[in-house]
């Protein structure tokens, strides 16, 4: 399979929505003995600068619907015109219902809309792309709403130097739709999951639960959460962290990721020149100009101003890179990039697309709603409802 | 590629003000670290077409070692 080929779906539209608040490296030059020039040599190496992070009870839903907000409004688009809304992530609000459900009722989308959450990594985006690019060319669906967006900051301790500078959070919302003039799209998928654990949250489901109603299951909640392991590297993590064996990502990133990109190039018979960009993951800079060059791309062409500007947003950051360098080229002519996303799976997808006098939103500051629900109001909220005093 | 030229590059890859010798201790280097590492592999990549892990980077300790493993890339 891997490789596969699209003729009559267009992507029309893509918005991106980041936190307001803003990190800067050099404002935590605490966490590096105050050493500038330590600083200095972290941002040309791997492009630390800035990031973008969400207050604690701001979940990856906010930062979605508001991009999908965005995207319906200023491309007019009517609501009951949408036939499937598709919510990548991979921090759902709750267990259950799926998230996409709270999303379609926020949104005020119709009844006739199929709605679905999709667990994938980094290469959501692209892989979201694919599977409505299929629900389309099937006949199905002749819109559908993509959102994918993520918090990656919530999970993190600041003092964490080896993940916290890395991360932003972000939100992202595409409009797929049938097109009958042609316009191909191209995709390689790869999935390489003997390295599942390189990237991970090990203790985050149903693998390894706890009853926190019994005091033994309780004390063994606190003392993993309360005793950090140190790693080899140095820092400090507890079974609830995100996981990362960096050196089976780096060796996974610069064998699978420049090859992946090849064969699709072969596949769809394209030479670099017919590109504008090869929009990689924003994985950090290191790793961007890495596989731009195993693939022969001029460094020109291969952007990281989306990580330096607002950190590795996961799965948000193919398209905050599309919004944030290509936002003129996609929306005033036809432009052909080529897009690559890897990471937890261990999983590669790629893409080849042709955006043709898009809607691009730049990138927008995510604002909250004025009926914005706090944990606390959440709370009473609920322990009203379960009383029967909300009505 | 000559060597004098390869000490050169090595200080811009490991983003050091100082110059860089053959026989330098790589442990000596303040900026030997993983990130340096990483560097170094995707350098080798680029430059020499040879793929080199970081295990084997973990095995060497002098500046001459590396340029050892570039074989007949570099010469006097």
């Amino acid at each position: 399979m891997s490789l596969s080929k699209f003729e009559h779906v267009k992507v029309t539209g893509i918005s991106t929505v980041v936190p307001e608040k803003e990190i800067n490296i050099y404002d935590e030059a605490q966490y590096y003995d105050n050493n500038i020039k330590k600083i200095d040599r972290m941002r040309k190496m791997v492009g630390f600068w800035k990031r973008r992070v969400v207050d604690y009870d701001v979940t990856p839903s906010d930062l979605g619907i508001q991009a999908a907000e965005i995207l319906i409004k200023e491309m007019n688009i009517d609501k009951s015109s949408i036939d499937a809304l598709v919510y990548m992530c991979q921090k759902p609000d709750f267990q259950a219902p799926a998230t996409s459900f709270y999303i379609h009722n926020k949104l005020g989308l119709s009844q006739q809309c199929a709605v679905f959450d999709v667990n994938q990594g980094c290469p959501a985006w692209i892989y979201g792309l694919w599977l409505s690019s299929q629900m389309i060319e099937a006949g199905t669906c002749k819109k559908v709403l993509l959102i994918a967006a993520d918090t990656p900051s919530t999970g993190m301790d600041p003092a964490d130097r080896i993940s916290a500078p890395v991360f932003g959070d972000g939100g992202t919302a595409t409009l797929i739709e049938w097109s009958d003039k042609k316009v191909e799209s191209f995709y390689n998928i790869e999935t390489v999951s003997k390295d599942y654990e390189a990237i991970m949250t090990p203790v985050s489901g149903q693998r390894c639960k706890f009853n926190l109603g019994k005091t033994e299951d309780y004390k063994l909640f606190h003392d993993l959460l309360t005793n950090p392991i140190e790693t080899p590297f140095g820092n400090k993590l507890t079974v609830f962290n995100g996981y990362m064996d960096g050196i089976a990502v780096f060796n996974f990133t610069i064998s699978v990721v420049p090859e992946n990109i090849k064969e699709l190039m072969k596949y769809a018979s394209m030479k670099y020149n017919d590109f504008i960009g090869l929009c990689l993951h924003q994985a950090n800079k290191q790793i961007i100009q890495a596989v731009g060059d195993a693939v022969g791309f001029e460094r020109e062409k291969v952007p990281y101003a989306a990580f330096e500007n607002y950190g590795n947003n996961t799965m948000c950051s193919i398209p905050t890179t599309i919004n944030h360098v290509y936002s003129e080229e996609i929306t005033g002519q036809s432009s052909k990039v080529i897009c690559s996303g890897f990471g937890n799976g261990l999983a590669c997808a790629s893409v080849i697309l042709e955006l043709d006098h898009i809607y691009s939103s730049g990138i927008v500051n995510y604002k909250k709603p004025d009926d914005f629900m706090t944990r606390e109001k959440y709370l009473d909220y609920w322990k009203n409802k379960l009383s029967g005093n909300n009505n | 590629m000559k060597k004098a030229d390869f000490l050169v590059a090595l200080e811009d890859v490991l983003q050091r003000d100082e110059a860089c010798n053959a026989e330098d201790m790589l442990e000596d280097y303040e900026e030997w670290d993983s990130l340096s590492k990483m560097a170094i592999m995707s350098y080798f990549d680029k430059n020499f077409g040879i793929k080199i892990t970081l295990n084997q980077l973990k095995e060497i300790h002098q500046v001459n070692d590396l340029i050892q493993m570039a074989g007949s890339k570099i010469d006097d």
